[in-house]
């Protein structure tokens, strides 16, 4: 029987992956439930962020974090680049997966060409830094991912929830034309949540290149994870990635914990597939 | 003795005129176009680079030395995306539509036995870099230029204890972590076995999915185990991670091997420090001692940083590629001959001194049991370096 | 005949090609390409056609890998028999999983989605430990000589595999079932109402979807004769089959066959060692601009061009007798008993009693709220009742599925309409012939649709889709839709509302000429006019419960009615 040490620290260890998942799961999330935009291109664009972060931060010896003042508001004209091109040709929902399916093929070659594909790892002396909670411990890029990942969670959600702003995307998200009958300027609306989703992609990367080894192939590695936390929490809602990413995380590090770690995806999503059976009207 | 001066000259003469080129032994006629395909992209396209760039290398040294039986080498190099099906589709196109004269290697066990059954439908030699289950391998005439032993989950795990046993605190604790990544898994569980019959105690057995993102678990019942010695079973960048996983525990192992690491990304953590791998050849004396060898090396390291590969040094992945090209120019040279049955039966019943020692195959399957032309390495200060058997030990290292 | 000889020419040629000497990658690539078909086609048969996206397809081409790999490798079968069982093995677990996915009401879309892509990763691990252990499973077949090459055997197998998927996803499309899987796209609940079993079909079509890729796995397991989980179950071949079918076009059954032989031909084009990586960015390019100039998918795209409108047939007026109804009958052809329905708190339904008698029409009228849509919904099997009987010529209705309710002769219309959005006026009209009382095939039903398209004066927009349809042409379109199942019983919800006068006059006129033909109709309307013109009998509803019934001049004059409508009276 494993130790409380042992349960414990694992158990943390899967909240902070399943704070990644919920943080690249937000933006998909958002402009998946609210643009009917399936992103692909997202985790390419995490991905892309956290190169750049490693480049900037190896090269011209950036703090990692400073990194995110040119990376959030590029991306975040990314995103509402994006946005434009799915209006202008007036993309619907099962295209948008091929266009951003494209779109990744072509950032997944561009950062092949540039950094290959062999592995890259940011040195930083953040990596180090850990501190003491009782007998478990704590690393401060984990708990810089996790807080990353509540506040923009939460934050997205209180926005949403009490803004008059937020008030007016859910209006648009549940019926546009009347949205607009009153005043809601729904073109504008969707630039902001696609340019969110974006720059929310960027501060993701980030955390990718503090905690992880980069390669171009990781891009599709995380896609069936983040996928289904994201259809698991509900499209468009902000904390729902967060909260089953971490259903996620910490089911498979128990199991890691307990029995023999190969084990772990077939409890952490057999356990999905039970909740959904018994409790499907929570996800409508 | 007095050296005779004639005999000096003669001697200098000759060593010049190896290192110079050859102005007029330039290659001529129709190219011999020699095949193969590489993951240029997709999952392991990390390491294909690393085999492109050596056999490119290959390729124009071996023109800059007249080609082969006179005639330029042609390399026609296809990319298989990482997918065997590809693999398998691009060797017959290769062999039947592009007509190649002979093929070389791709990349890892699943393509390279796709590629095998398509050389053995056509009777070609293939000549192959990085099998990782030698039983698999039945085709009469394949053989392999890694200088893996036949018996590599008995032979490999023996030659890391060995190393082991001679650390400072030779370990008694073994906790054997491993990926089911099927080559290393396959290692670890022969290493199951050796442990004991060494009298090794094995205090934790843990198997984890290839391509698993969250080591914490892992790393907490590691430390938890607390053994003299970690056994990863690993490749790739999973050391990484889980050494990662660990520091932010605060834990160490007191020594550890992990199997196959990428090189690069663990070269600058202190926790990596004083790690085991397996290789077939580091960059340094004495395998650097042949002038050739050091001048690839040199080449490799400018080319490398050309193509943006963040590891500039030659190591086993490199090794075992411009080994294949110098057994493909070994057969060739020798027999005279591109026939494919006229090189299989040479290949047999002779040896080949390539970069990291000497290859046969005159075993079962064309492997040679027992014998294994791996070493193992060390993580020191920031440098890999062969530290086991001590004849092919970087000058003045030991183990530490 | 000519595209029978055609087919045999085309069948002939392929099945030729190992034996003419190519160098046998040839085969080998059409045996890529031909895979390709087998997967996307098979994904769409659910997916596209019932819009039930599988994001799973990877699980059951993996189930069929390893089960062949396992018989041939470990136990030394004979490839060629374990091909059925790999096949079986996966529509079993597909059967399996649909029974009871699709049970569950609110699972639908995204959830589908969710639950096959976890399906993909659970299946992985089994297969991992239980299994292949780790390394793997060698698969070495002995090919039986049916081609000079073995890349030739194997072409041949996949061409038959491509051959049975094609033709299946062609019969379904052209079936009954095809209609209701694109129903159940448009509208599922509506499809059920109109008579469509739709848990039956789509997992049906879930069974044939998954058996065909486990077909492919199977004969994939020999193709590359060595399999690892990492290889097979991967999330690429989920996505690519969907980024396949969308590309040819979905709602086409040759659509996912386009899609797979243009992204493979894509892909295969970069393979040149020097264009690599370019080659990859290439086609992400390529793909964006495809794409956004056929956003209905290559097939479908040029399908939409070159459609020819197929000039209305105009059919002989048929003398086929219809039901001669009695005019009035007092004998009851629904009986309503305690009929009760609640949601969440709101009691729409509060213990109804009601009775219809046969060939008469009956105005259901009452305030906004009062139920009536409710009561609507609960005998068409739009909603389960929580308490009462409701017999139908003598038959118990509750507890029987929708389907079967239209199948017993009852067609209501939506009060605001409901027609499938992507199935052109005539495929609307025609679908509940197809599934109703007299279950047609597709030729009969069609006539029987052009005949209610003239009834309706629909008939020159046969060949429009709903949203082209003004507000009066969709209410039509509803009418001549529920009428063309042939019912016994027929609920038309405020039919007139938003029509102008004179449209209402011919509204009237229809409705009396439904019922002279033998229909018995429940008419709920607000339009008083229209009550006490048309209807035989009025019963008044208010708050989820009758509280008149009779004649309409004596029912409006009730004092409960007057007080319902009108509140208390004022002295």
């Amino acid at each position: 029987m494993p130790s409380a040490t042992l349960l414990g620290q694992s158990v943390l260890s899967g909240v902070f992956i399943g704070a990644l998942y919920g943080l690249l799961g937000l933006g998909l999330s958002l402009s998946w439930g609210m643009l009917r935009q399936v992103n692909l291109a997202h985790f390419a664009l995490a991905f892309l962020g956290a190169y750049v972060t490693f480049q900037l931060a190896a090269v011209a010896k950036v703090d990692p974090f400073v990194t995110l003042a040119i990376t959030a508001p590029a991306f975040f004209a990314l995103g509402m680049a994006l946005h434009w091109f799915f209006l202008r040709f007036s993309v619907t929902l099962l295209n948008t997966l091929l266009v951003t399916f494209g779109i990744t093929s072509i950032i997944e070659a561009g950062i092949q060409w540039y950094w290959t594909a062999d592995f890259h790892r940011m040195e930083n002396a953040y990596a180090a830094v850990r501190w003491k909670l009782g007998p478990l411990f704590l690393s401060l890029t984990d708990v810089v991912t996790l807080g990353f990942a509540l506040a923009l969670a939460v934050g997205t959600w209180a926005v949403l929830r009490f803004t008059d702003l937020g008030k007016a995307i859910r209006a648009t998200t549940e019926d546009a034309p009347i949205a607009a009958a009153f005043g809601v300027n729904e073109k504008l609306l969707g630039y902001l949540v696609s340019g969110l989703a974006a720059a929310v992609a960027a501060v993701a990367g980030l955390c990718l290149a503090l905690n992880h080894t980069l390669a171009p192939v990781q891009i599709y590695a995380w896609m069936g994870v983040v996928f289904a936390a994201v259809m698991m929490g509900g499209l468009g809602r902000p904390i729902g990635p967060l909260v089953a990413g971490i259903v996620i995380g910490v089911s498979e590090a128990i199991t890691m914990a307990v029995t023999n770690p190969t084990w772990a995806p077939l409890v952490s999503f057999s356990l999905l597939i039970a909740i959904l059976l018994l409790r499907p009207a929570r996800f409508s | 003795m007095k050296i005779d001066r004639r005999r000096a000259l003669a001697a200098g003469g000759a060593i010049l005129s190896t290192l110079a080129l050859p102005p007029f032994a330039r290659a001529q006629g129709k190219p011999i176009r020699i095949g193969s395909t590489l993951p240029l992209t997709g999952p392991l396209a990390s390491l294909a680079i690393i085999h492109k760039v050596t056999a490119e290398i290959c390729v124009e040294n071996l023109n800059k030395r007249g080609g082969l039986l006179g005639r330029p080498v042609e390399w026609v190099l296809r990319d298989d995306q990482s997918r065997p099906e590809l693999t398998r589709t691009l060797y017959e196109q290769l062999i039947t539509s592009d007509n190649v004269d002979l093929i070389q290697s791709p990349y890892a066990t699943a393509s390279i036995l796709a590629a095998m059954g398509v050389a053995q439908r056509y009777n070609k030699v293939l000549l192959h870099t990085s099998f990782g289950i030698p039983k698999l391998a039945k085709y009469d005439m394949q053989f392999q230029t890694a200088g893996s032993p036949f018996d590599p989950e008995n032979v490999w795990p023996n030659h890391i204890f060995d190393a082991a046993a001679k650390l400072p605190k030779p370990p008694k604790t073994i906790a054997i972590v491993t990926s089911k990544f099927p080559s290393v898994h396959a290692i670890s569980v022969g290493a199951r076995e050796v442990l004991k019959k060494r009298g090794l105690t094995e205090v934790l057995h843990l198997e984890y999915e290839f391509g698993n993102r969250d080591y914490g678990a892992i790393a907490s019942r590691v430390k938890e185990a607390n053994p003299d010695f970690l056994w990863g079973g690993t490749n790739g960048i999973d050391p990484v991670l889980m050494l990662e996983a660990m520091s932010k525990i605060d834990y160490r192992p007191p020594a550890q091997v992990h199997l196959f690491p990428a090189p690069g990304p663990m070269l600058k953590m202190p926790a990596a420090q004083g790690s085991l791998a397996l290789t077939t050849f580091e960059s340094h004396p004495p395998f650097t001692d042949d002038p050739a060898i050091a001048q690839f090396v040199k080449t490799y390291a400018e080319r490398a940083g050309q193509a943006g590969i963040p590891y500039t040094a030659v190591d086993l992945q490199s090794a075992i590629m411009y080994a294949a090209w110098q057994v493909l120019e070994a057969a060739v040279t020798s027999t005279r001959s591109l026939d494919d049955k006229t090189l299989g039966a040479w290949l047999k019943k002779n040896e080949v001194k390539v970069l990291f020692g000497t290859l046969r195959w005159n075993g079962p399957q064309n492997y040679v049991e027992g014998a294994d032309l791996y070493k193992v390495k060390q993580l020191q200060q920031g440098r890999w370096v062969v530290v086991h058997p001590t004849q092919w030990a970087a000058p003045g290292a030991k183990i530490t | 005949m000519r595209t029978a000889l055609a087919l045999g020419a085309i069948a002939i040629v392929l099945c030729a090609v190992p034996f003419v000497g190519l160098p046998a990658f040839y085969e080998s690539f059409l045996y890529l390409l031909l895979s390709a078909i087998v997967l996307a086609t098979s994904w769409n048969l659910l997916s596209g056609y019932s819009g039930y996206f599988s994001f799973g397809h990877g699980a059951f081409f993996g189930v069929g890998v390893y089960t062949t790999a396992a018989l041939t490798g470990k136990l030394g079968w004979n490839f060629l028999w374990t091909l059925p069982l790999a096949a079986l093995a996966a529509m079993v677990l597909g059967v399996a999983l649909g029974a009871v996915v699709f049970r569950v009401r609110a699972l639908r879309g995204e959830l589908f989605a969710l639950l096959t892509l976890a399906i993909t990763f659970v299946l992985a691990t089994i297969a991992l430990n239980a299994v292949d252990g780790g390394p793997g499973i060698m698969v070495n077949a002995d090919i039986p000589k049916l081609a000079p090459t073995a890349s030739g055997v194997l072409y041949l197998l996949m061409l038959a595999a491509a051959a049975l998927t094609l033709w299946t996803a062609y019969a379904m499309f052209h079936s009954r079932f095809g209609t209701g899987l694109f129903a159940i796209h448009d509208d599922e609940d509506v499809a059920e109402v109109m008579g469509v079993p739709t848990y039956r079909f789509k997992l049906a079509a879930f069974a044939i979807s998954c058996a065909l890729a486990g077909l492919a796995g199977g004969i994939h397991a020999i193709f590359v004769s060595y399999v690892t989980v990492a290889e097979t179950f991967s999330i690429a071949l989920a996505v690519n089959v969907v980024l396949m079918s969308a590309l040819g076009g979905t709602r086409h059954w040759l659509g996912p066959a386009v899609g797979a032989v243009a992204i493979t031909v894509l892909l295969y084009a970069f393979t040149s060692g020097q264009a690599a990586v370019i080659g990859r960015a290439l086609t992400g390019l390529i793909l964006i601009i495809v794409i956004v100039a056929m956003p209905a998918g290559i097939l479908g795209q040029i399908l939409k061009r070159f459609r020819t409108k197929t000039a209305p047939v105009r059919l002989p007026r048929s003398e086929e007798s219809m039901q001669k109804a009695v005019r009035h009958s007092s004998e009851p052809i629904l009986l309503v008993r305690g009929v009760a329905k609640a949601f969440k708190g709101i009691q729409a339904l509060a213990g109804v009693d009601l009775e219809v008698r046969r060939g008469e029409i009956l105005g259901l009228v009452g305030p906004n709220g009062s139920g009536k849509s409710t009561l609507i919904n609960v005998v068409s099997g739009h909603y389960a009742v929580d308490g009462g009987s409701i017999r139908f010529e003598g038959e118990e209705l509750v507890g029987k599925p929708a389907h079967r309710i239209a199948r017993a002769g009852i067609a209501r219309t939506y009060q605001i309409p409901r027609p499938f959005p992507q199935l052109t006026v005539l495929q609307n009209i025609a679908l509940p012939p197809m599934f109703g009382q007299v279950v047609m095939d597709r030729a009969s039903a069609e006539r029987e649709a052009w005949r209610w398209l003239e009834f309706t004066n629909l008939a020159d927009k046969a060949h429009r889709y709903p949203g082209e349809l003004n507000l009066h042409q969709r209410k039509f379109l509803e009418l001549a839709r529920a009428l063309a199942s042939r019912p016994k019983l027929l609920f038309l919800d405020e039919v007139l509302s938003g029509l102008t006068p004179a449209e209402m006059d011919g509204a009237l006129r229809l409705i009396r000429a439904i019922r002279d033909q033998g229909a018995t109709i429940v008419f709920v309307e607000h339009v008083m006019r229209a009550v006490m013109e048309l209807t035989d009998r009025v019963a008044v509803l208010t708050y989820g419960k009758a509280i008149a019934e009779g004649v309409p001049g004596e029912v409006m004059r009730h004092p409960d009615v007057v007080s319902a409508y009108l509140g208390a009276a004022h002295v």
